[in-house]
């Protein structure tokens, strides 16, 4: 230790201890001069021999090196500028990806202790959900000892006065703010012992978010009351920017409100009673108590789960478990309130983005092929510079070093402005998106270090190849060039094809029909539950708009679904069918929905009115389900068996995402969901005008209900702008692949050129035509290019299996798509490899065999 | 020479006094009768050495020749460090010439 700490005087009182040192020397040398005895070893060179005992040499070769590097990149600034560019866009890329990988799943949220945060679902024997009913999150919040909290989330949708669409609004238990963290940028957040007494006033905390956007961040705003779904509270502070809280995932609801509130905002509501499985229930999350492991506490809420079943034996299943995963994670907030019989399937969010990776990352080894290239090409230029130095005593490896510090620095400036754009790119992202404050997309230290070590992976990969090369004197450049033609082929093949497959998905989504009857229908939603309709009510109120409706001019067929298409709120369903699972859209409809939407029903029948556990299933569902099989008169679980009546035509969100597979199943309308239904009306005539005339219809039925009225064919063009700013994005990380990988071949090309002019020239003074002198430069790119083809097509034909089973509309074998991207790139690698090669053409035979 | 045994013997001529570096070579060439000839590609790195193992140490003083230069001192360690050496030394010395005699 005493000795390493010597070292490390040494390194820092180098400059003196070095003259102290030559001064030792020089008297030694003056002394044995007068003695007589002369000394003519090189003094220079045994001081570095002495200063070698220090073991810091290799720190002043760094920096001779680094000093020497930026010299000769600054030299040569169009290298320099062309292989930084190619590293700041391949790293860049990736970085703008791998961030969204890091928001999502690697960085935890902002809340106090996120690691230790647990996220519980429900899973019995043979069922599974992601919510948990309120009054058993309540029973657990008050038994277990295991957790030091427990925190249940509830969102629903409300209207606040002054706002025209519906707000989210996040009703938590009253521990949310205290147990989570969160702090209030104004005023105060919630306090259980205040707001969940009993007969505690209705308050709400605004978002932040909110807050800002709604009120201009007015800190007066406390103590203001606001009206949501027509009843009163009061705001008591704004939550701090800095605080995600659970429950939602790149976004922030208008407010947190006590969820012992929510019967007092949401009129018959019975959230805070309702044990049943319908029940909209909470998302449940809770923090183990210093020294339990997850484990102790899924088994403590095991045995209370039985202990609850006593009371509840229809409500609680049988077998209840809760099962954890870590909840300090975007990730774990995207799953939603999906539930269903057998094994869940996770929600797609990284599948998808390991596809955004998978593609970016072959534009980052067409960036590296381009890079070693040009590293290749400079190596030869250099070649005569470096036969200098070894000639004047340069050690081999000492020049090796020397060259690899080199692309070092370069990676390091690649890295560097790859962070720079990279995060740029994230930023707009996020702000295009809406994202809230505390979704923080800057780089960290994660970020700074998947650059790094892209940087210095293609650093030493393509860097250190031509530096071995030089070191050695010897050139088997052929093979190293081969080799990176045919990886940059390969990877510019895997992301056309991929980004051709893509593209025809949206283009069949853009232009196919999506398989209902959208331009002449409206969607009327009446938000009864927020106006405090009982089912009843909601019933008789929502079948005397149907007749009001039906008797407006040009109207052909009116019915109602809990889920319109185009709509904002989906319902996912999964179900084991023969030990496989099978998700789809659910959808609860009244029997004349197939007419109003113009589905054809394939076969068997519709649904008709008193039909009881029965379900109309789409084709793809049908087929999925049941392959090969007859799929009229099967049955699905989902608590209580349904048999399927009808197959429908297969339809579609139009939503560019994992659920967009065309699989519906269509149930009759239960009691309960009558408060929530949408009346959907087909017209003859102009949809603008039924619109117009369905208001007043319904204010001669209740003036204080204002339905939300929709076009289809707006809610669709809306979709529309989605899919295109998707198909944007994927044609640009095409035409940029595309781009690199031809700047990479001409590069190569007219490398190959310049390498063999001498050999050009002899055999033009020979006669050769100029198409036989193309084809000696051309001739030895077929091979590469050929086997580049082959591991691209291979590539791309893997991947777009992986893609398919989760992007709607990609098929893996699409003939059309490869055929236009090998075509594509046949074509450009074509162009890109004989411009240069007409290079060859120009050269002078007298002047090329005088060419050293 | 074998290696380290430089060091032992720089050690040996600077338990006296401390020398500077020529010094510490004349010394060594004195004693040896001529013999053993110490140069400063191998004298200096040595000393670096041992200056960072903390068995000498080195102050200012002036030469003989009037001249500012470094004089070598041994350090307590570096005591401990030569009566080991010189130990171990003599341990080998013997087992060799035990084996040259009796062989």
């Amino acid at each position: 230790m005493p000795e390493l700490f010597r070292r490390l005087q040494y390194l820092l009182h180098r400059r003196r201890l070095e003259r102290e040192l030559a001064n030792d020397m020089e008297a030694h040398r003056e002394m044995a001069a007068r003695a007589g005895h002369a000394n003519f070893g090189n003094d220079l060179h045994l001081r570095e021999q002495s200063r070698d005992a220090w073991g810091w040499t290799w720190i002043d070769h760094l920096l001779q090196d680094l000093r020497y590097a930026a010299r000769s990149l600054r030299k040569s600034p169009g290298f320099t500028l062309a292989a930084i560019l190619m590293l700041a866009l391949g790293i860049g890329v990736n970085v703008a990806v791998f961030g969204f990988f890091n928001l999502f799943v690697l960085r935890p949220i902002q809340v106090r202790d996120a690691q230790s945060l647990l996220r519980f679902h429900r899973r019995g024997t043979n069922q599974y959900a992601f919510a948990v009913p309120y009054p058993e999150a309540a029973f657990f919040r008050q038994n277990s000892r295991t957790l030091a909290s427990v925190i249940g989330v509830n969102s629903t949708s409300v209207s606040i006065e002054g706002e025209e669409k519906p707000e989210e609004a996040r009703f938590v238990t009253g521990n949310f703010f205290r147990d989570l963290g969160g702090s209030s940028a104004v005023g105060r957040t919630l306090d259980p012992s205040i707001d969940e007494a009993p007969a505690a006033d209705p308050v709400l905390v605004l978002s932040n978010g909110y807050w800002r956007r709604r009120f201009a961040a007015d800190p007066s705003v406390v103590g203001r009351t606001l009206r949501v779904n027509n009843r009163q509270a009061v705001i008591v502070g704004v939550a701090a920017a800095d605080f995600s809280g659970v429950g939602g995932a790149l976004h922030d609801p208008a407010f947190f409100a006590p969820i012992v509130q929510q019967p007092y905002f949401v009129e018959g509501s019975r959230l805070l009673t309702d044990f049943s499985i319908e029940s909209p229930g909470v998302s449940l999350w809770g923090r183990p108590g210093p020294g339990v492991t997850p484990s102790a506490a899924e088994e403590e809420l095991r045995s209370l789960a039985v202990e609850l079943r006593r009371q509840y034996p229809d409500s609680i299943w049988e077998n209840e478990r809760l099962p954890s995963e870590p909840g300090g994670y975007l990730s774990a907030m995207v799953t939603g309130n999906r539930r269903g019989t057998g094994t869940e399937q996770r929600d797609p969010i990284v599948p998808v983005l390991a596809l955004a990776g998978s593609l970016t990352l072959m534009i980052f080894a067409v960036a590296c092929g381009n890079l070693g290239g040009l590293l290749l090409a400079r190596s030869v230029a250099r070649q005569r510079e470096i036969s200098i130095r070894i000639a004047i005593g340069a050690g081999r490896g000492r020049l090796i070093r020397q060259l690899f510090t080199e692309s070092l620095l370069l990676a390091g400036l690649g890295a560097a402005a790859g962070v720079a754009l990279g995060s740029t790119v994230l930023h707009a992202l996020l702000a295009y998106a809406g994202a809230p404050a505390w979704a923080d997309g800057s780089p960290d230290w994660r970020i700074a270090a998947f650059a790094l070590t892209a940087a210095f992976g293609s650093a030493i990969l393509f860097g250190l190849t031509p530096a071995l090369q030089i070191g050695r004197q010897r050139h088997r450049a052929n093979i190293t060039r081969h080799v990176l033609i045919a990886a940059q082929v390969a990877a510019s093949c895997v992301l056309l094809i991929v980004t051709g497959l893509l593209g025809r998905a949206l283009t069949r989504v853009a232009f196919s029909s999506p398989g209902f009857e959208y331009k002449q229908t409206i969607a009327v939603s009446s938000d009864l539950a927020r106006n405090g309709y009982s089912p009843a009510r909601s019933r008789a109120y929502l079948n005397a708009l149907e007749d009001q409706v039906r008797a407006l001019p040009g109207v052909q067929s009116v019915s109602l679904a809990l889920s319109p298409p185009l709509g904002h709120v989906t319902i996912t369903t999964g179900t084991d069918v023969e030990g496989h699972h099978v998700e789809f859209n659910r959808n609860h409809v009244s029997p004349e929905y197939f007419q109003t939407m113009a589905i054809p029903i394939l076969r068997g029948r519709a649904l008709r009115p008193n039909d009881r556990h029965v379900m109309v299933v789409s084709d793809s569902v049908a087929r999925s389900a049941w392959p090969g099989k007859e799929p009229l008169g099967q049955t699905m679980d989902f608590g209580e068996r349904f048999t399927v009546v009808g197959i429908a035509a297969d339809v579609r969100n139009l939503k560019f995402g994992a659920t967009e597979t065309g699989a519906h199943a269509y149930f009759p309308i239960e009691e309960d969901q009558w408060p929530n239904l949408t009346v959907v009306a087909r017209t003859a005539g102009v949809p603008q005008e039924l619109a117009k005339a369905v208001a007043p219809a319904a204010g001669r039925l209740n003036p204080a209900i204002r339905p939300t009225i929709e076009l289809l064919s707006s809610a669709f063009r809306e979709r529309m702008g989605d899919v295109e700013l998707v198909a944007l994005a994927v044609s640009i990380l095409g035409s940029l692949a595309q781009l690199l990988a031809c700047f990479g071949i001409i590069g190569l090309v007219s490398y190959a050129v310049s390498q063999r002019t001498r050999e050009i020239g002899i055999r033009m003074a020979l006669g050769a035509k100029p198409g036989q002198v193309l084809a000696v430069v051309l001739r030895r790119l077929v091979l590469p290019v050929t086997i580049g083809l082959i591991l691209g097509v291979a590539g791309a034909a893997g991947l777009a299996q992986f893609v398919r089973g989760r992007l709607y509309g990609i098929s893996h074998l699409d003939p059309a798509a490869y055929a236009a991207a090998i075509g594509f790139f046949a074509l450009t690698a074509g162009i890109a490899a004989v411009l240069p090669a007409r290079k060859a053409l120009r050269i002078d035979p007298l002047r090329a065999l005088r060419h050293d | 020479m074998p290696s380290g045994a430089l060091a032992l013997l720089i050690l040996r001529v600077l338990r006296a006094d401390a020398l500077h570096g020529y010094a510490i070579a004349q010394r060594i060439h004195i004693l040896s009768s001529d013999v053993l000839r110490i140069e400063e590609g191998a004298l200096y790195p040595t000393l670096q050495k041992m200056l960072l193992k903390g068995w000498v140490t080195a102050d200012w003083g002036v030469s003989e020749t009037n001249r500012k230069v470094r004089f070598y001192r041994l350090t307590p360690a570096g005591r401990q460090e030569l009566d080991d050496q010189v130990a171990a030394y003599e341990r080998v010395h013997d087992a060799i010439q035990t084996v040259l005699r009796t062989a």
